[in-house]
């Protein structure tokens, strides 16, 4: 596997000795090793870099690495030892929460493999440019939103404009939906091809087309944020 | 190397705990009793008094005694105006600096008051160890709890308080989660157990799930300022309204406040108890507790909400706290869950046994066990427009990491300043302020083009520290962090001097105050007995002629030694009450069984 090179030699800063990279403890001195040089999410929990993993699996692998580098359990050891165990603690911590959420384990995958940048996973450059199969529903909303707010302006009963806000917001949430059926199919086909060389064109494909649909999703939260706000903001004019 | 200890520093009561021989036990003093009220009374000469005594300066010396330092622990001035008039000491400090509390002419923080309190522990701990034959008696650490939805400036000033009193804070733990540690002893459960943590000043819920020896909390939710406390305010300022336009000095609020106390605790085992004279039913005070009850119960959806649980897929409830005991807490918790709560181990002790086995995993190394804990609240830093960018979302499993890339706006800037907040709100204003402090040293660049990473570390306490990297010059910045509601290092070093020069009570001081808890014990046994609906009926059918009277002047005579410092008499007149009750306590001890023999409860006549 391409993925996770095992050239990478992490070494250890008790006894100067050589380990692979997902290894925890020094192979030498047992030491924890120091979080420095090291593998992705997947690679740390000794996993496959594939998107379907099984709940119990995730969890039983969380506990069982816990239990052998919580800082719980380096009360007594050198301040470098506690130092590792901490840092070593803390990303386990952040992987497991991240490879546990099926969005969030998309989105690092599409990371880790260089097709999303940090920029894109915060929606800030999704918002710029309205993704090409969104286009209808987009001028739609746009449209019924201008009517809420003239609705709203014109001191329009709150049951109005809100039935009116609901029925703009049905075919956005109906299309998130259809995401996330989209990205479980991509994402088995993700675990087909992942062990496919890097550059495998099939393998590409699929990253590509999890990108698209990671960045539509991102517009579409977007959206309901908005829609959501608009909401929220005339409760609180209603309030005062 | 000295002892460990668990400490459960709480609002209303602390007490401390250690593992033998495997199990846990807590220590009691030489009268059987575990808690040690958190109250501290410092008098003129500046000699502190702890616990019980502190309790009893309440009713004599109003204005040099505290209690419930812990809802002020980590708080500004600001944060506490509204309460503060309703208490009997002074509450003071800079506007946007930490809480001062004024004992006479002294002023105190609270975490040095809190340490005042631990400082006894520790020596009823030590008294304990030497008392037991041990050679090396000293307690040097300890691992003490905290509300699971503490703030990081709330646990701050807990550790800041372990250090005044002299001890090495293994770790700061949640209260609920060491209470599920304490349970989990006995029974070895998988599964989802929800604990209800309701005490005197604050509400915690968290939801657990426990496998293979691995305590792993899902979700907590809270309210640091909702307890025992506010029943009892409720219920004060309801007998103030009785007495009218009267002006009541602060001892006498305090006696009020003391019977209300009392008759909340009558009521959570008999339908109706006697309040300053009236007959007070379990149906009226539920009516006036009602809302405050309501009120813990959001928290308890909302966390459910975040584990992503239903109500019944909760396995266990455990109930923790004194306000657990209020049998309309346990209805309300029971229907919320859909099943009985369990109360099995003492609620007032569970949580200090839970700490004192996490002290013993620490120094073990025993891996029989793990907690992994949450923090409560979301950590974000302020940008543009006073809106908080959140980095560390709450829930979220410690230790955790969170890092933020920030730059310059100006050419050549070399300072970039940083607010960390905490809390879920979306702007600025509505979060707790945690620290505000400046990067320097950034090398004189373009705008925009230096790289500063701040890395957000939370460790196994939920205590934040920072540390700023530059990236392009891979410039390691050691961040300076001033805590916005906190003490310095330099502080905190200054009170542990300080509070070995304090002048500590003596032995025959001790001995005296022994004398008078055990007086006590005796007054509020009798009192209480005074105040069973069943006493007329006693008084009438199984008294002698005189008896009452003759129990009654015993109490007068005792209550009134009881003000001196008069050791030899208060022994006397305590024997002479104690002497004087025996048949009564046998009476009601005899009717108590009859009627649990008769399949009915003795509160139900």
């Amino acid at each position: 596997m391409s993925s996770t090179p095992t050239s990478i030699i992490q070494v250890c800063r008790s006894c100067g000795g050589g380990s692979p990279v997902a290894a925890h403890f020094c192979q030498q001195c047992t030491k924890i090793l120091t979080l420095g040089r090291h593998g992705d999410y997947f690679a740390f929990l000794g996993l496959p870099r594939t998107l379907t993993i099984a709940p119990a699996l995730l969890e039983q692998q969380f506990r069982a690495l816990s239990r052998q580098f919580h800082p719980d359990y380096f009360y007594n050891a050198t301040p470098a030892e506690r130092r590792a165990s901490l840092e070593r603690s803390s990303y386990l911590n952040d992987a497991f929460r991240t490879l546990k959420h099926p969005v969030q384990r998309i989105v690092y995958l599409l990371e880790i493999e260089g097709v999303l940048t940090p920029a894109e996973r915060g929606g800030a450059v999704a918002s710029a440019t309205v993704p090409p199969d969104l286009l209808e529903e987009v001028f739609a909303l746009n449209e019924e939103l201008d009517e809420v707010r003239a609705l709203k302006a014109s001191g329009a009963p709150d049951a109005q404009w809100r039935e009116k806000l609901q029925h703009a917001a049905a075919p956005i949430a109906a299309k998130r939906d259809a995401h996330a059926r989209d990205l479980a199919a991509l994402a088995s086909a993700w675990d087909a091809v992942a062990d496919r060389p890097a550059d495998a064109p099939e393998r590409r494909q699929v990253l590509q087309a999890l990108r698209a649909r990671v960045l539509e999703r991102n517009y579409i939260n977007n959206l309901l944020a908005t829609i959501e706000r608009e909401g929220l903001q005339v409760s609180g004019e209603a309030e005062a | 190397m000295g002892k460990v200890v668990g400490i459960d520093l709480g609002t209303t009561n602390s007490l401390v705990a250690y593992v033998r021989d495997g199990a846990p036990v807590v220590i009691r003093d030489k009268s059987g009793d575990a808690l040690v009220p958190s109250v501290v009374s410092v008098d003129e000469d500046g000699t502190s008094y702890v616990g019980r005594e502190a309790v009893r300066r309440l009713s004599t010396d109003a204005a040099r005694t505290v209690y419930s330092v812990k809802r002020f622990m980590g708080k500004g001035v600001d944060d506490v105006q509204g309460e503060a008039r309703l208490l009997p000491f002074a509450v003071r400090g800079e506007a946007g600096g930490v809480v001062r509390i004024g004992l006479g002419g002294k002023e105190f923080t609270p975490p040095e008051l809190s340490s005042i309190i631990l400082r006894e522990l520790k020596r009823r701990a030590e008294a304990h160890f030497a008392a037991e034959g041990e050679f090396d008696f000293e307690v040097d650490r300890a691992v003490i709890t905290v509300p699971a939805y503490f703030n990081d400036a709330q646990r701050t000033a807990t550790r800041d308080a372990g250090r005044i009193a002299g001890l090495d804070v293994l770790r700061i733990i949640n209260e609920p989660t060491a209470a599920s540690l304490a349970y989990g002893l006995d029974k070895r459960h998988t599964g989802v157990i929800a604990v209800y943590d309701f005490g005197g000043g604050t509400f915690d819920i968290s939801i657990l799930r426990v496998e293979d020896g691995v305590f792993q909390v899902l979700a907590t939710n809270g309210d640091t300022h909702l307890g025992g406390d506010e029943f009892d305010a409720l219920l004060v300022q309801r007998e103030l309204a009785r007495c009218g336009d009267a002006m009541l000095s602060a001892e006498q609020i305090q006696d009020i406040r003391k019977a209300v106390i009392h008759a909340k605790i009558d009521l959570s085992d008999g339908e109706r108890t006697t309040l300053l004279g009236r007959d007070f039913t379990r149906v009226e005070f539920e009516a006036i507790i009602r809302p405050i009850v309501d009120r813990t119960l959001a928290p308890c959806r909302q966390a459910l909400a975040d584990a992503g649980l239903k109500p019944s897929e909760v396995d266990e409830v455990v109930l923790v706290g004194g306000s657990t005991r209020i049998p309309l807490v346990r209805r309300l918790v029971g229907e919320l869950f859909g099943r009985t709560p369990h109360s099995e181990l003492n609620p007032d002790e569970v949580v200090a046994l839970g700490a004192a086995v996490q002290a013993d995993i620490l120094m073990t190394g025993n891996r029989e066990m793990l907690l992994l804990d949450v923090t409560p609240l979301s950590l974000g830093i302020e940008t543009m427009g006073g809106v908080v960018s959140k980095i560390i979302l709450r829930n979220s499993t410690i230790p955790a990491t969170g890092s933020e890339m920030f730059t310059t706006g100006v050419e050549h800037q070399t300072a970039v300043d940083i607010h960390v907040l905490q809390g879920e709100r979306e702007l600025v204003q509505d979060n707790r302020s945690l620290a505000r402090f400046t990067l320097r040293g950034i090398p004189p660049m373009p705008a925009g083009m230096p790289r500063v990473q701040v890395q957000f570390q939370i460790d196994a306490n939920g205590i934040l520290s920072v540390t700023a990297t530059e990236l392009r010059t891979a410039l390691e910045q050691t961040v300076e962090v001033k805590p916005s509601y906190g003490l310095t290092d330099e502080e905190v070093e200054r009170m542990l001097i300080d509070s070995f020069e304090h002048a500590e009570t003596d032995f025959a001081a001790r001995l005296l105050i022994e004398a008078k808890n055990d007086a006590e014990s005796v007054v509020q046994a009798t009192e209480k007995t005074f105040r069973l609906p069943m006493f007329a009926e006693i008084a009438a059918e199984d008294l002698a002629p005189g008896e009452q009277k003759r129990i009654e002047q015993a109490l007068i005579g005792l209550k009134h030694v009881m003000q001196s410092s008069n050791r030899d008499a208060i022994l006397q007149w305590t024997k002479v009450l104690n002497d004087a009750t025996r048949h009564l306590a046998e009476v009601v001890m005899n009717r108590s069984v009859k009627e649990a023999l008769a399949g009915k409860n003795v509160e139900q006549i």
